[in-house]
C-alpha cells in the first residue's frame, strides 16, 4: 500500500506539485460544496485527533443558512503525550494540511482559516508561514483561488504552553486571545464558534487526507482500512522499541503487526508489560491485551481502551507502574484549566496520593482513594481532561493493582524490585 | 413550549428555560455554586449535575436547556453520588476555618455538606493546598483564597455588572486564585456584593468580620434611602445593634445594592447620635429645647416658612405641612422637589441623592404651598425670621438664608448634618427605627421598617413636630403617624 | 516605569491584529512578540498591552499565568527544557535532568549566576519518538543522553551554539 500522507519528496511546493498536489483542490473548485462534503462523508473519513468523530458529518453541521463569517480551524496544538504525527507531518508533506484546508474551507464555506499550533513547534511554525506564502504565490490561497472566484485567507496562530487548547472549544478561547478553557456544550461550535461564526475545527490529519480523498474518491479512502475505521491512520510509537517513529498504515493493523514488523521488535530484547495505545489519556492495555488487538477504532473499544490520536506507547518490564502513573498525574495536574472542580481538585489529589505510594509511604487504603477519587472525577466535567487523567489510572490500577499493592507495602516493584 | 418532568413531576415551560430554573418553579432546589441568577452560566462547580433518563452523563441543571420529553432526575442514586463526589472534591482543599470563618451558617459548603454528603474527610491536612489569607482588598473586602472554590461569581460580577472588570482567576489547576491588579483596590461602589455572592467565606466584608454570629441576626425587611432609586433591603440586626444592610433582591428595582446605601447603617449607630436638642452649639434636653424653639417661632410674629424634606417620609413632609398650616398659620411652605431622576451609573445609584422627591411632591399636591423658587425668593428677601425644615434640605436654601438671614430651625439624626448657623435643632428618629413611607423615582410607594427602636425620648419627626406645635399652642392631634396621612393619596 | 509601545512594535502589532476581526485575539501574539523583544513580560509589558489592546489588566495577567511559554521573570541566554513526560521519562529524562542540576549547580526554576542558563522540566513536547527530548528557547534537541548533553553544554558555553540561531 502505498502512503497517503507520510511521503517523500512532498515537502517543497514544487515536490507536492510535481506529485500531482492541489488537482483536488482545482477539481473540488468545480464541484459543490454540498458535493465536496458528501465525497468526505463516503469516504468514512473519521477525526484523527482523538475522538474519531465523522469528519464529513462534522462538516455537515454547519447551518445551511447561516448568515455571516464561517471559519474553519486546525487544531495542530499536538500535545497528547506520545503524540508526534502532526509535527512529521507538517514537516514532511505541509502542502497536503494547506490544500486540505482550501477544500475544507470551500465545502463549509468559510472564507478564514486558522492554523492553531502548539507554541513549541516554532520550528514548524515557520516552515508553514513559509509554505503558506508559496501557496498563496501561486494563488492555492488567498483571494480568488485558482481564479475561482472564491477566497480563503489561511493564517498560522501560535499556542502558548497549554496541554487543554488541543481541546477544540478551549482552542477557540485561546485563539480568540483568552485562557485555554473549554466551553460548555452547547452551543456547539458549528453552530457558535469562533467569534461567535460556525466552526469546523479538524486535526492536521484529518485536514491532510482531504485532497487524496477528493483526487481518488471517497470510495477509494474506504476501501483501506476496515468498514468503520476508513482509511490510514499515523501511528506514532514511543518507548523501548527498535525503531521509535510514526508509521502510516491501514486502520486495522494488528499492534503485533506495528510493534514487531514496523518498530523492529522490543528494544534490547526485553518484555512487553503494557501499552497505552492512543495516547498518555487511554486506559492501559496489558501486554497480552495489547498482542492480540488490532489497532482501530472498534477493536480498541472492544478491548476496553481508545485509538485516541494514535500515539502508541510502549511500556516493558523494567518500568514501574506506579512510577510511571505517577508521571502521568503530574502532567494532568498541571495541565488542568482549574475550572471545573473534580478536574481542578481531582488531579491534584490523585498526584498526591502516587507520590505518596511511589515513596513506599502509601497504604492500601489510598491505593482504594486513588480509584474511587478517579472514579468520581469520570464523567463529570465540561471536557475529557478528567476523564483523561482518570481512565489511566483507574486501567493503572486494574490491571497492575500488584504493584501498586507492593509500593504500599513499602517494596518498589522496579527492576531491581528491592526494597526502598 | 417544551413538557418535561422532573422527579416524576411534569412541568411546561418557555423555550430557553434551564432544568435548573424548570426545577425552581417546581420548589425542587437543585444545590449550586457558580449559578447566579444575575451572572451569566459559567458551569464549573459541577455541583448541579442533574441525570436525565436515557442519556449517558450527567449533566449541569444550570446550563442545560429543557427540551421535550426530557425526564429529569434530580434525586436518583447516580445525581446524589455525583454531588457527594463534588463535596468531596470541593471541600479537600478547603481549610479548618469554620470556627473562625465569618460565613459560617451561612455557608454554601456547610449547608451543602449537611445536605449531600456527611462524609468523612480522606484527605490528610497537611497536604490542602496553601493560599493567601486575609487580604485586605479595597475599603470594603477581604479575600481569602484558601477558602475560594472559583466558581467565579466575584469575576463574572466585575465584568458583566460593574463592567469594571478587576478580578481574573490566575494560573490554572488546582493553585489557580482570584487576584486582581497588585497595589490595586477593589472599590467600584458595589464590592460589598462580592461578598453576598460568594457561596463561601472567600470574599467577607471588612464591616461585618468578627462582629457577629449569623445565627444571632434578626432580619427586617426595610427600604434604602440612600437615594432615589429606593432599593429593598434588609436589615441584619441583635439586640438593639445593626450588623449589615443587604438587598433584598426584587424584579422591581433591585438584585444588588451599593456600597453607600449599605453604610447608611452607619448613621444611626453613629456617636453624634442626636438624642437631645441642640441651641446654637449647646446640648440641652428636648423639652427646653421644644420651648426655645417655640418662643424664637412666637417671636417672628408670623413671619415663618416651613421647607418639607426629599430626606423625609411622607408621614414626616405631611407632619410638616401641617404645622405650618395648621399651627404656625403661614402660606410660606413648600415640598416642591423636583430634582432630576433617574439611575445615573446603569447599575442603582441615581442621579437624585434624596429618596422621597415624590413622595414630598404627594405633600404638596394635598396641602399646597407655595414653589420651591418662590419660598426661596421669599427667604432671600428677609420677609422670613424663621425657617423650619430638615437639615440636609435646609441646604438646599443656603444661599437664601445667608442673605435673607432667618433664624433656621432644622430636625437633624446626626450632629454632623447640622448646617452651620442653625439656631435650634431637634432630634428624630431615624428610619431604621420608625416606619415611613417613601417613593421612589420609579413612583413606587416602598415602607420602611423599623429595626432597631430609638434611644430614650428620640420620637418620630412626625411626633416631635405635634409636639413642637403643642408648644407654640396649637394641637395637630397627631398620634400616629396614620394621622399625619389623612388627605394625602396613597395606595 | 510604564513601557512605552515602540512605533516598531505598534506597526508590527496592526499587522497581526489585521489576521483576526477583533483586536482581542491578538492579545497572545503580542505577548510573544513582547517576550521575543524582552526574553519576558514583566508587569509594565502587561500594562501597556493592556492598554493598547483596550483589555483590563485582569485579562492580560490571567493569560499570561494561564500558558506556560510566558516568562514571568528574565531567564538566562538558554533557556534548557527538560521533557519529562512519559515516553521522555522511560526513555531516561530523570537522568538528564539530574546531569544538568549537577552540572549547572541549580534546580528548576533556576537560572546560572552567570545568566546563560535558565532550568526547567516541561511537559511533552511532542516530538517522543525521538526521546528524550531537551528545547533550548525554542529549539528541539532530540535522542538526548549524557554524551550529546555534554557536547551541548560546552557549546553553549564557549559560544559555539549562538542562541541568536534559535
Amino acid at each position: 500500500m502505498e502512503n497517503i500522507l507520510l511521503k517523500d519528496k512532498v515537502a517543497s511546493l514544487e515536490g507536492y506539485f510535481a506529485a500531482g498536489g492541489y488537482r483536488a483542490l482545482k477539481k473540488a473548485l468545480a464541484m459543490k460544496p454540498a458535493d465536496v462534503t458528501a465525497e468526505v462523508k463516503a469516504s468514512g473519513l473519521r477525526g484523527r485527533g482523538g475522538a474519531g468523530f465523522p469528519a464529513g458529518l462534522k462538516w455537515s453541521f454547519i447551518p445551511k443558512d447561516a448568515q455571516g463569517p464561517r471559519y474553519l480551524v486546525c487544531n495542530a496544538d499536538e500535545g497528547e503525550p506520545g503524540t508526534f504525527k502532526d509535527r512529521e507531518l507538517l514537516l514532511r508533506n505541509p502542502h497536503a494540511l494547506i490544500e486540505g484546508m482550501v477544500i475544507a474551507g470551500w465545502a463549509i464555506g468559510a472564507q478564514t482559516g486558522y492554523i492553531y499550533i502548539r507554541g513549541e513547534f516554532a520550528a514548524e511554525a515557520r516552515l508553514l508561514e513559509r509554505e503558506l506564502f508559496a501557496a498563496r504565490a501561486k494563488g492555492f490561497v488567498g483571494r480568488n483561488v485558482l481564479g475561482s472566484g472564491f477566497d480563503f485567507e489561511l493564517f498560522v496562530h501560535r499556542g502558548a504552553g497549554a496541554y487543554i487548547c488541543g481541546e477544540e472549544t478551549a482552542l477557540l478561547e485561546s485563539l480568540e486571545g483568552f485562557k485555554g478553557q473549554p466551553r460548555l456544550k452547547p452551543p456547539f461550535p458549528a453552530v457558535k464558534g469562533l467569534f461567535g461564526a460556525p466552526t469546523v475545527i479538524n486535526n492536521v490529519e484529518t485536514l491532510a487526507a482531504v485532497p487524496a480523498i477528493i483526487d481518488k474518491g471517497g470510495a477509494w479512502y474506504a476501501s483501506m482500512g476496515t468498514p468503520k475505521s476508513a482509511g490510514t491512520k499515523l501511528f506514532c510509537v514511543s518507548g523501548p522499541v527498535n525503531k521509535p517513529g510514526v508509521y502510516e498504515l491501514p486502520l486495522g493493523v494488528p499492534f503485533r503487526e506495528l510493534l514487531e514488523k514496523h518498530c523492529g521488535g522490543m528494544k534490547e530484547g526485553k518484555k512487553l508489560k503494557a501499552v497505552l495505545p492512543g495516547g498518555s489519556s487511554t486506559p492501559v492495555l496489558t501486554a497480552a491485551e495489547a498482542m492480540a488487538v488490532a489497532l482501530d477504532y472498534e477493536a480498541l473499544a472492544a478491548a476496553g481502551s481508545m485509538l485516541g490520536s494514535g500515539a502508541v506507547i510502549i511500556i516493558d518490564e523494567s518500568q514501574c507502574m506506579v512510577k510511571l502513573l505517577q508521571v502521568l498525574a503530574r502532567f494532568y495536574h498541571h495541565e488542568s484549566c482549574g475550572q471545573c472542580t473534580p478536574c481542578r481538585e481531582g488531579c491534584g489529589w490523585i498526584e498526591k496520593l502516587l507520590n505518596r505510594l511511589e515513596a513506599g509511604k502509601g497504604s492500601g487504603r489510598d491505593i482504594d482513594t486513588l480509584y474511587s477519587a478517579a472514579d468520581a472525577m469520570l464523567g463529570r466535567t465540561i471536557c475529557p481532561l478528567a476523564d483523561a487523567m482518570a481512565m489511566p489510572a483507574m486501567s493503572f490500577v486494574k490491571k497492575f493493582r500488584g504493584e501498586f499493592e507492593a509500593h504500599a507495602a513499602g517494596k518498589c516493584c522496579g527492576p531491581d524490585g528491592g526494597a526502598r | 413550549m417544551p413538557r418535561i418532568t422532573i422527579d416524576g413531576r411534569p412541568i411546561e415551560v418557555e423555550k430557553g428555560v434551564t432544568l435548573l430554573e424548570a426545577a425552581q418553579r417546581l420548589g425542587v432546589h437543585i444545590p449550586r455554586y457558580c449559578y447566579h441568577p444575575k451572572l451569566s452560566v459559567s458551569g464549573n462547580c459541577r455541583m448541579c449535575l442533574v441525570e436525565i433518563e436515557k442519556a449517558p452523563k450527567l449533566v449541569t441543571a444550570c446550563s442545560t436547556e429543557a427540551a421535550d420529553g426530557m425526564a429529569v432526575l434530580t434525586m436518583s442514586e447516580k445525581v446524589k453520588t455525583a454531588r457527594r463526589d463534588v463535596l468531596e472534591f470541593l471541600l479537600i482543599n478547603h481549610p479548618l476555618d469554620c470556627p473562625v470563618c465569618d460565613q459560617a451558617g451561612e455557608c454554601g459548603l456547610q449547608d451543602y455538606y449537611m445536605e449531600h454528603s456527611l462524609a468523612k474527610s480522606r484527605f490528610p491536612a497537611e497536604d490542602k493546598v496553601r493560599r493567601q489569607k486575609r487580604r485586605v482588598l479595597g475599603p470594603h473586602l477581604v479575600l481569602d483564597n484558601e477558602r475560594c472554590i472559583l466558581c467565579t461569581r466575584c469575576v463574572r460580577f466585575c465584568s458583566e455588572v460593574t463592567r469594571t472588570s478587576e478580578l481574573e482567576v490566575m494560573e490554572r489547576a488546582d493553585h489557580s486564585f482570584i487576584d486582581l491588579k497588585e497595589g490595586r483596590a477593589l472599590d467600584n461602589g458595589y464590592s460589598l456584593n462580592i461578598a453576598d455572592i460568594c457561596p463561601v467565606g472567600a470574599w467577607t466584608s471588612r464591616d461585618f468580620r468578627f462582629k457577629q454570629r449569623v445565627w444571632f441576626l434578626k432580619k427586617t425587611p426595610t427600604v434604602c434611602l440612600g437615594c432615589a432609586t429606593g432599593c429593598l433591603t434588609e436589615v441584619h440586626h441583635n439586640e438593639n445593634t445593626i450588623y449589615r444592610v443587604v438587598p433584598r433582591p426584587n424584579a422591581e428595582t433591585n438584585t444588588w445594592l451599593c456600597d453607600a446605601g449599605r453604610m447608611t447603617y452607619k448613621a444611626v449607630q453613629a456617636g453624634d447620635r442626636l438624642a437631645k436638642g441642640v441651641i446654637k452649639n449647646g446640648l440641652i434636653d428636648l423639652e427646653p429645647a421644644l420651648r426655645e424653639t417655640a418662643s424664637r417661632i412666637d417671636e417672628a410674629h408670623g413671619a415663618l416658612a416651613v421647607l418639607g424634606s426629599p430626606w423625609l417620609s411622607v408621614e414626616d413632609n405631611a407632619a410638616l405641612a401641617r404645622l405650618a398650616k395648621d399651627a404656625l398659620k403661614t402660606a410660606d411652605f413648600s415640598f416642591d422637589f423636583s430634582a432630576e431622576q433617574g439611575v445615573k451609573d446603569g447599575i442603582l445609584i441615581n442621579k437624585d441623592p434624596a429618596p422621597n422627591a415624590a413622595g414630598a411632591r404627594r405633600v404638596q399636591a394635598a396641602f399646597g404651598g407655595t414653589s420651591f423658587a418662590e419660598l426661596s425668593a421669599k427667604v432671600a428677601s428677609g420677609a422670613v425670621k424663621v425657617l423650619v425644615t430638615e437639615a440636609r434640605a435646609a441646604a438646599l436654601l443656603k444661599d437664601a438664608l445667608k442673605a435673607g438671614g432667618a433664624r433656621l430651625i432644622v430636625f437633624a439624626a446626626n450632629r454632623s448634618e447640622i448646617p452651620a448657623g442653625a439656631y435650634a435643632t431637634l432630634p428624630y428618629a431615624s428610619y431604621f427605627e420608625t416606619p415611613g413611607t417613601f417613593i421612589n423615582f420609579q413612583g413606587l410607594e416602598r415602607r420602611t421598617q423599623p429595626a432597631v427602636t430609638a434611644a430614650e425620648g428620640v420620637k418620630p419627626l412626625w411626633a416631635m413636630v405635634n409636639k413642637l406645635a403643642v408648644y407654640s399652642g396649637t394641637s395637630l392631634r397627631l398620634e400616629s403617624a396614620q394621622d399625619a396621612l389623612k388627605g394625602i393619596d396613597l395606595k | 516605569m510604564p513601557l512605552r509601545l515602540t512605533d516598531d512594535f505598534k506597526a508590527k502589532a496592526a499587522r497581526v491584529c489585521a489576521a483576526y476581526p477583533r483586536k482581542d485575539a491578538a492579545l497572545i501574539p503580542l505577548l510573544q512578540e513582547l517576550q521575543r523583544e524582552k526574553g519576558y513580560v514583566a508587569e509594565e509589558a502587561m500594562d501597556a498591552l493592556a492598554a493598547f489592546l483596550e483589555l483590563p489588566y485582569a485579562r492580560v495577567k490571567a493569560v499570561v499565568t494561564f500558558y506556560t511559554m510566558f516568562n514571568r521573570a528574565p531567564v538566562g541566554k538558554y533557556h534548557l527544557q527538560v521533557c519529562r513526560n512519559i515516553s521522555c521519562h522511560m526513555a531516561g529524562a530523570p537522568g538528564l535532568l539530574a546531569r544538568l542540576r549537577e552540572k549547572l549547580g541549580i534546580s528548576e526554576g533556576e537560572t546560572t549566576r552567570d545568566g546563560l542558563f535558565t532550568l526547567s522540566s516541561v511537559e511533552c513536547l511532542g516530538a517522543c519518538g525521538s526521546a528524550p527530548v531537551l528545547q533550548v528557547n525554542e529549539h528541539y534537541f532530540e535522542k538526548m543522553d549524557e554524551r550529546t548533553l555534554d557536547a551541548l553544554l560546552d557549546d553553549m558555553r564557549h559560544g559555539r551554539l549562538r542562541a541568536a540561531d534559535f
